[in-house]
């Protein structure tokens, strides 16, 4: 288990990072009144990201609970799930057939009964099909949202 | 007392069906994350093709009054709003229902709503001429400086740290900035290809709630399903009627704000809700309990949401200028029917004036009594387990974000800031400031721009900014703010700075 | 209800197996068309759009609906930015166009579009940019202005619509042809936004769209000065002179043209289908009612006019924006 302390560095030192850089891009890129804005509101930001820095390297304000390890193993197929299914699934096999996976694939992962348990297998299947109807009325039937259609649709 | 001859119009059997049918859709679609009031209201237009002008206006009207009002259902029980309007109301509502006050919840912000939104178009009604004219007093140094005041209120907005607050707010100020800039065309921090377009705010709001959300359910892991799922029990309305009369102060903030924030064109009911909400807090004696699940900020931020609804009318009734990209919206469908708003509308159609008027009047009744039923249902929508509903909110937030522009972008950079969110929360980083920044940045930006472009041309940039008593007022309040801020901070934390004396 | 999920499933099987079989171009369009529209929802482009489109779904036209995406940002740059680099040249997915502005943006650079990027269907529209100031000022014709301009060179002051636009290249031809330094103010929100800086007198005058600007002189907030047109607008404004008439060299240069295009790639049977109804649909009567209703002056063209009409403002601006 890392310290909280130096947990709190990692998102202070990212946030640091990067104020540092749109510090760096506001005064250097062109056309100069276009970053005329971006130039006054990156030094609020640098400062700040200082602060806050130097506050998580002190050890002070250490507000939020931090990520336990239990969390990040807890949430680590899900987020798995979800990137697969935006960056992947989405486009790939289509929005609906898409949704639909990866719909199945978080109530699967997180569902208390057991993988064996065939019962809750027919449960699984019923509120998938019965969700995705319920979205596929509302966006293609009602809203006539063109999604993307991948190999099925 | 003209607008009372035009009652009759409003009760028409066609009539009343639309305002039923618009007021209940309004609330589903308002409800839906990615479908904002504009973006219903454009979604209606084709509708009114095949009504009579006043009908369709009904229906616009209608879907409008209520989709404000139903952003609020998801963001009290889901914590994620409907449309920026209905941030506010998450900070606080979403606590309460935690806390096993969902209903009463939902009961104070519909009749927060219902309340404001009545006052709103009472405003609407019988200051019009009056009001008309003060919407025209605030050109670009006026709206710059309205959307600094906005900013000053970032830093106490839902933090548990005054610094990460304010730089909550400044990530969002920085993340507003990506993308082409409006003026010049310039392309700005485009990493990505995701990032031309900018940022989307319905997306952003989407990602910033709704997937925190979805990630902190899944991070209780497989076993824990129903131990801290929402219970929602029976709240008497009567009960709920009572504790709003006994919240006059936050009430009468609410709608008061909401409505000067309404008149304003350019800054819209978005951050209505969010200073309405600052400002009951700085005026409420229990203002530690704010962020706490405290009714008094869902009532408020409720409030003062719908209270915009009829002011943000008035540019566009009297003078023809969309005050809000919604009132642009409802232009289009009184151009369609050839009715052009401005003196023309009252003088040769008050039949559909009035009756437009009077059916939001009737609207926010209806509203009303169809979002208490809600709260009914609302049970039974937080009786859905964990893993069900995590997995729908996150295909929903997927369609609710694809579908404002259908760009597969919008999806990337949702679920990007919203999985940066969620570790950003974890460690006393919030989203409410941080949206607070992507809106108030490009308001602020254009305006400066514009402003100094003017400026330039005449008097000279510090003339232009801080002469004039309404720059010099606005200039007060933002000092105010700023020093409020600072003092109450120090409160807060009395160990780390024990100096007292000047308070800027 | 286990029956109806299973007729439900199997419904949208066979749907989607219909959907990805048909290649054919002489089914199209077999599902809902969508239009995007570079600029807000409410805007002038974004509601004639809405308009033109709305009888698509009859059968002598289009047989599916046509659906309205607005991509807004940076004066249209982000909208036909996507649409040159994402949009899939299948004949589902049009856009507006609005020229001068695509082709005065391509030509001042930092987009991925050009006028070769995208292949013109028809023309619905045409909306000359007008001079406007508000109701109580001095200025009562384009002699005023300039005579008050010549005087106090840069403080005049003028909105309009964006950089690069129909009323920024209006400006510049004013600007060129009286000698006159004007200043001009881009304005975030489009017509409707500087409309307001006009009528608010945050701003000295104002160019903007001459159905906007005919609107608000119609609810007496603002006095029309001049028309930048070849030709007087007969239907809505017959009493206001053009700029030419008024002894400035400018032309129809900056005249907003509106129409629908596809990207380049698109199938040339889809295309030909398309530009031979989508003219058609324009024209219908309803179509032509609620435009007018509108005060929305319409020009409906072919696509071949289009393409010449393209290349020639093509020549034009860039000899416009030379100096810039």
């Amino acid at each position: 288990m890392i310290s909280s302390r130096s947990q709190h560095l990692i998102p202070a030192s990212a946030i640091f990072a990067v104020s540092a850089v749109v510090a760096w891009l506001s005064f250097t890129q062109e056309p100069a009144d276009a970053f005329l804005f971006p130039r006054v509101i990156s030094v609020f930001f640098l400062g700040l990201a200082g602060w806050n820095f130097t506050r998580a390297a002190l050890g002070l304000a250490r507000v939020g609970d931090g990520v336990p390890r239990r969390v990040l193993k807890n949430i680590a197929p899900g987020l798995s799930v979800m990137l697969i299914f935006v960056f992947f699934l989405a486009g790939g096999l289509g929005f609906y057939v898409g949704s639909a996976l990866a719909f199945a694939a978080i109530y699967t992962l997180y569902d208390p009964a057991p993988v064996s348990d065939l019962r809750a297998w027919r449960k699984r299947i019923v509120v998938t099909v019965l969700f995705m109807t319920v979205i596929y009325g509302l966006f293609a039937l009602l809203l006539k949202v063109q999604t993307p259609r991948g190999f099925f649709f | 007392m003209e607008f009372l001859s035009y009652f009759g119009g409003v009760f028409e059997p066609v009539a009343l069906l639309l305002l039923i049918g618009g007021t209940m859709g309004g609330l589903i679609l308002g409800a839906t994350p990615g479908l904002s009031p504009t973006m219903a209201v454009a979604l209606l237009i084709p509708f009114t093709f095949h009504l009579s002008p006043t009908q369709g206006l009904i229906l616009l009207g209608a879907a409008y009054t209520s989709t404000v009002a139903g952003g609020a259902v998801t963001a009290i029980l889901l914590k994620i709003p409907g449309a920026p309007a209905n941030i506010a109301t998450a900070l606080d509502g979403n606590k309460m229902a935690k806390q096993g006050h969902g209903a009463r919840a939902l009961h104070l912000s519909f009749l927060a709503s219902g309340f404001g939104g009545v006052i709103g178009v009472l405003i609407l009604i019988f200051l019009t001429p009056i009001l008309a004219v003060w919407a025209l007093a605030f050109g670009p140094s006026h709206l710059f400086w309205m959307a600094i005041l906005g900013v000053t209120v970032i830093g106490s907005l839902d933090s548990k740290s005054f610094v990460k607050g304010l730089l909550s707010g400044c990530i969002g100020l920085w993340l507003s900035m990506i993308g082409y800039d409006d003026i010049q065309g310039a392309q700005r921090f485009i990493f990505a290809d995701a990032l031309t377009g900018g940022i989307n705010i319905i997306a952003a709001l989407i990602g910033l709630f709704a997937i925190p959300q979805v990630l902190e359910m899944i991070a209780k892991g497989r076993f824990a399903a129903s131990v801290e799922a929402i219970t929602v029990p029976k709240q008497r309305i009567m009960d709920s009627f009572r504790e709003l009369t006994q919240n006059i102060r936050s009430l009468s903030i609410g709608t008061v704000v909401g409505s000067i924030v309404g008149l304003i064109p350019g800054v819209g009911g978005q951050i209505a809700g969010l200073v309405a909400y600052d400002q009951a807090r700085k005026f409420s004696p229990h203002r530690d309990k704010f962020g706490t699940g405290h009714p008094e900020g869902v009532i408020a931020a409720e409030s003062a949401n719908n209270a915009m609804v009829g002011p943000s009318l008035v540019p566009l009734l009297t003078l023809s200028i969309p005050g809000s990209p919604t009132a642009a919206v409802l232009l289009g469908g009184l151009l369609i029917n050839g009715i052009f708003p401005g003196s023309d509308l009252f003088e040769n159609h008050p039949q559909v004036a009035w009756t437009f008027i009077n059916s939001m009047l009737v609207g926010q009744i209806l509203m009303v009594i169809f979002g208490i039923y809600t709260a009914a249902w609302a049970a039974r929508i937080a009786r859905v387990p964990t893993p069900i509903m995590a997995a729908a909110v996150l295909v929903l937030a997927v369609f609710g974000s694809y579908s404002v522009q259908q760009s597969m972008g919008d999806v990337y950079v949702m679920l990007a800031l919203g999985v940066g969110m969620f570790f950003l929360e974890r460690f006393g980083f919030s989203a409410a400031p941080l949206v607070l920044g992507l809106i108030l940045g490009p308001i602020a930006e254009a305006n400066f721009i514009q402003g100094s472009m003017i400026a330039d041309a005449q008097s000279g940039p510090w003339q232009y900014f801080l002469t004039g008593t309404l720059n010099l007022f606005l200039v007060a309040l933002v000092v105010l703010s700023v020093a409020y801020s600072f003092r109450s901070n120090k409160a807060r934390n009395p160990a780390t700075k024990p100096s007292r004396g000047v308070a800027t | 209800m286990k029956k109806l999920i299973a007729t439900l499933a199997i419904s949208v099987l066979a749907s989607t197996i219909t959907w990805s079989a048909a290649g054919a171009d002489e089914n199209y369009p077999e599902r809902p068309v969508s239009v995007m529209v570079s600029y807000g929802a409410g805007g002038a482009t974004d509601f004639q759009a809405r308009i033109v489109t709305m009888v698509a779904g009859n059968e002598e036209y289009l047989g599916q609906p046509i659906v309205i995406i607005n991509k807004p940002g940076a004066g249209g740059r982000v909208g036909w930015n996507w649409f040159a680099s994402n949009a899939d040249p299948d004949g589902y997915t049009l856009a507006a166009y609005n020229v001068p502005h695509f082709i005065a943006q391509s030509i001042k650079g930092g987009v991925k579009y050009s006028v070769d990027s995208f292949e013109p269907i028809a023309n619905w529209g045409s909306d000359p940019a007008v001079v406007v100031v508000s109701k109580d000022s001095q200025f009562n014709s384009m002699k005023d202005l300039l005579d008050h301009a010549k005087a106090n060179p840069g403080k005049v002051t003028m909105s309009g619509a964006g950089l690069f636009v129909g009323h920024h290249i209006a400006a510049l031809q004013i600007g060129k042809a009286s000698g006159a330094k004007l200043a001009y103010i881009p304005t975030k929100g489009g017509g409707a936004a500087a409309m307001k800086a006009v009528i608010a007198g945050d701003v000295m005058a104002g160019i903007n769209n001459l159905s906007d600007a005919y609107r608000a002189r119609q609810s007496g907030n603002v006095k029309i000065l001049g028309v930048a047109d070849l030709e007087r607008n007969t239907e809505f404004l017959p009493d206001v002179p053009t700029l030419k008439e008024q002894g400035l060299d400018v032309d129809n240069s900056s005249v907003n043209f509106r129409g629908l295009m596809v990207p380049k790639g698109t199938p040339k049977a889809i295309i030909d289908k398309l530009a031979a109804s989508v003219p058609e649909m324009f024209a219908n009567k309803r179509v032509a009612k609620q435009m007018n209703a509108g005060g929305s002056p319409m020009k409906i063209i072919g696509r071949d006019e289009v393409k010449k009409m393209w290349a020639a403002r093509q020549a034009s601006l860039t000899e416009l924006l030379k100096g810039l």
